[in-house]
């Protein structure tokens, strides 16, 4: 079976050899290339390279064409990303500086044709024509409800959403909805066949659960009105078991990313056969942990998913600081018991 | 008087219903309760009800937490203003992000419950370097540092707390000055404050001033 079918498989409740195994290895690309990160994200075809070397060597069951999260901003209008030598590069240049600015930002009339597109076609035409037919390739798109963190900044956003006139917090959601339903249409015409829709409103974790069936929803149903097809619902690493039957009845996603802290027998529970859930490991503990540390969570997370499928093992987004005998160690593990027998 | 106050000024805040919290201190004042009152008397015991609310059932969010700070400072602010005699400092910190760390939502949480909890809080923004933390806590004599990353390698970083506490070690102040840490990764890694050399963690902004504020109190007793 190819990942893809191993995939499909895990979804559908079909006989297959193993759960699927993703490992989300991004700013490690640049290792692999021997790139400083800056240089690295310069190129889509340096992001794809490293996808596929790393695929080859570890043989997880995944590729990104995600280059990081602050692109969107740059598609958005951000003019400067700081990049740093150990870790994911940040938006460093708000594109809306106060609430006055709101009415006037604009988002591209059509998102292929901006500048910062070309690298994420660039990767996406690669990654399609190697293991397009073969292997899941996941692409990441936040929710119009968090895309104006990456606009304004987590504090200025949260002030406009908890406190701030209506009208314009509704007209910023407006645009980056549009631009949410134009992103994903652009990322599964170029061939992304997975989309990470990032949801962190969408998670009790940041606001209450009244707050996501009442606000963040419809905004989420508008996001995906071309329909939940390979859409999987993600909170940033931020718990969502709780809303899980809330957004399958609103929105019909039935694939699912929790966080760590997430209980995996009640994410199961909750999947109900009727799709798939991830057990995803804490990876920012591996940093510290031990070989056997590693092999052990992942043994742990596993036994409690695997039983009846509809389960994938996955990663959080790897911290460059993880050593690689650990991500070697977590690999042997879910591979050994991840099979089915 | 003040219990019935505080209940509904934290049901309004649980709400995130600002204009409710903001009418509940409103009508205080109508009937006669003093602005050193609604501080001391509301303000405070309602942050720290919060903190206990979090401390023994997890299930807040971080929209509540926020705007526990931003209306506590807020109404604060406005009190003080009003304050017949000016109010003892409990102490001072230093507040900034991590170097290489630009998110600003958990230390704007942290200041907001502080400043109504009488701590001074000197801010030094975000993308702060190791020796500014460290050359600005003895400047202000300030008791705490407190550092601020959203990314792992902010706060990991060897230009992060690590050299925060190489420093503080250097120049002999680990008596003298505090170091707490929190934010995302730390929430991740209950122990990864200890590795990159904080005293102290928090989870979240409000317990992180609860932390912060006992902190102080040990340093300023020694």
């Amino acid at each position: 079976m190819s990942p893809l079918e191993t995939l499909s498989a895990a979804i559908t409740g079909q006989p297959a050899h193993r759960i699927p195994i993703f490992c989300n290895l991004l700013d490690q690309g640049a290792k692999e290339l021997n790139m400083p990160l800056e240089q690295y994200y310069s190129k889509g075809e340096y992001v794809a390279d490293a996808q596929l070397k790393m695929l080859k060597r570890y043989g997880y069951d995944n590729v990104w064409s995600l280059s990081y999260v602050g692109k969107e901003a740059q598609l958005l209008g951000c003019q400067k990303i700081l990049f740093a030598k150990n870790g994911v590069p940040n938006v460093a240049d708000f594109v809306i500086k106060s609430w006055d600015d709101i009415p006037t930002f604009e988002i591209p009339e059509d998102i292929i044709l901006h500048p910062h597109w070309q690298s994420i076609a660039d990767c996406l035409k690669i990654l399609q024509h190697e293991v397009g037919s073969t292997h899941p390739i996941c692409a990441y798109v936040t929710a119009s409800t968090t895309l104006p963190i990456l606009l304004m900044g987590m504090d200025k956003w949260m002030e406009l959403v908890l406190t701030g006139p209506v009208s314009l917090r509704d007209e910023l959601l407006r645009k980056c909805s549009d631009f949410v339903q134009q992103e994903i249409a652009a990322l599964r015409d170029a061939g992304a066949n997975v989309i990470i829709y990032a949801t962190p409103f969408g998670s009790p974790y940041f606001i209450p659960k009244k707050m996501i069936a009442d606000w963040s929803m419809p905004w989420m149903q508008r996001d995906l009105i071309a329909g939940p097809d390979n859409i999987v619902y993600y909170c940033g690493m931020a718990p969502l078991n709780t809303v899980t039957e809330l957004v399958i009845d609103k929105l019909n996603i039935n694939l699912f990313y929790p966080a760590p802290e997430d209980d995996i027998s009640e994410s199961k529970r909750l999947i109900n056969g009727k799709g798939l859930t991830s057990g995803v490991i804490d990876d920012i503990k591996m940093i510290h942990w031990t070989k056997q540390q590693t092999r052990d969570e992942v043994k742990r997370i596993i036994e409690i998913g695997k039983p009846g499928g509809h389960f994938l093992f996955g990663t959080g987004l790897m911290p460059l600081d993880i050593p690689e005998e650990n991500i070697i160690a977590l690999l042997d593990a879910a591979f050994e018991y991840g099979r089915y027998a | 008087m003040f219990e019935t106050y505080i209940k509904d000024y934290n049901e309004a805040v649980f709400e995130i219903d600002k204009e409710l919290a903001l009418e509940v201190v409103e009508t205080a004042i109508q009937n006669g309760v003093t602005p050193e009152q609604v501080v001391f008397n509301i303000i405070i015991p309602s942050i720290e009800e919060m903190m206990a609310v979090i401390a023994e059932n997890a299930d807040t969010n971080l929209a509540q937490h926020f705007m526990t700070a931003q209306i506590a400072a807020e109404i604060t602010e406005k009190m003080l203003a009003k304050f017949t005699t000016p109010p003892e400092v409990v102490g001072r910190i230093i507040i900034g992000t991590a170097y290489g760390d630009l998110h600003s939502l958990g230390k704007r949480i942290v200041m907001g419950c502080l400043k109504s909890m009488m701590v001074e809080v000197v801010d030094l923004g975000v993308n702060i370097k190791a020796e500014d933390f460290v050359d600005a806590a003895v400047a202000q004599d300030a008791q705490v540092i407190a550092i601020s990353s959203m990314m792992v390698h902010t706060a990991t970083g060897e230009d992060g707390s690590i050299k925060v506490r190489a420093l503080l070690k250097e120049r002999n102040l680990e008596n003298k000055i505090k170091l707490v840490v929190g934010g995302a990764p730390y929430r991740f890694d209950h122990e990864l404050y200890t590795k990159v050399g904080a005293d102290k963690w928090a989870a979240d902004g409000v317990t992180a001033a609860k932390i912060i504020k006992q902190l102080i109190l040990e340093v300023k007793a020694s």
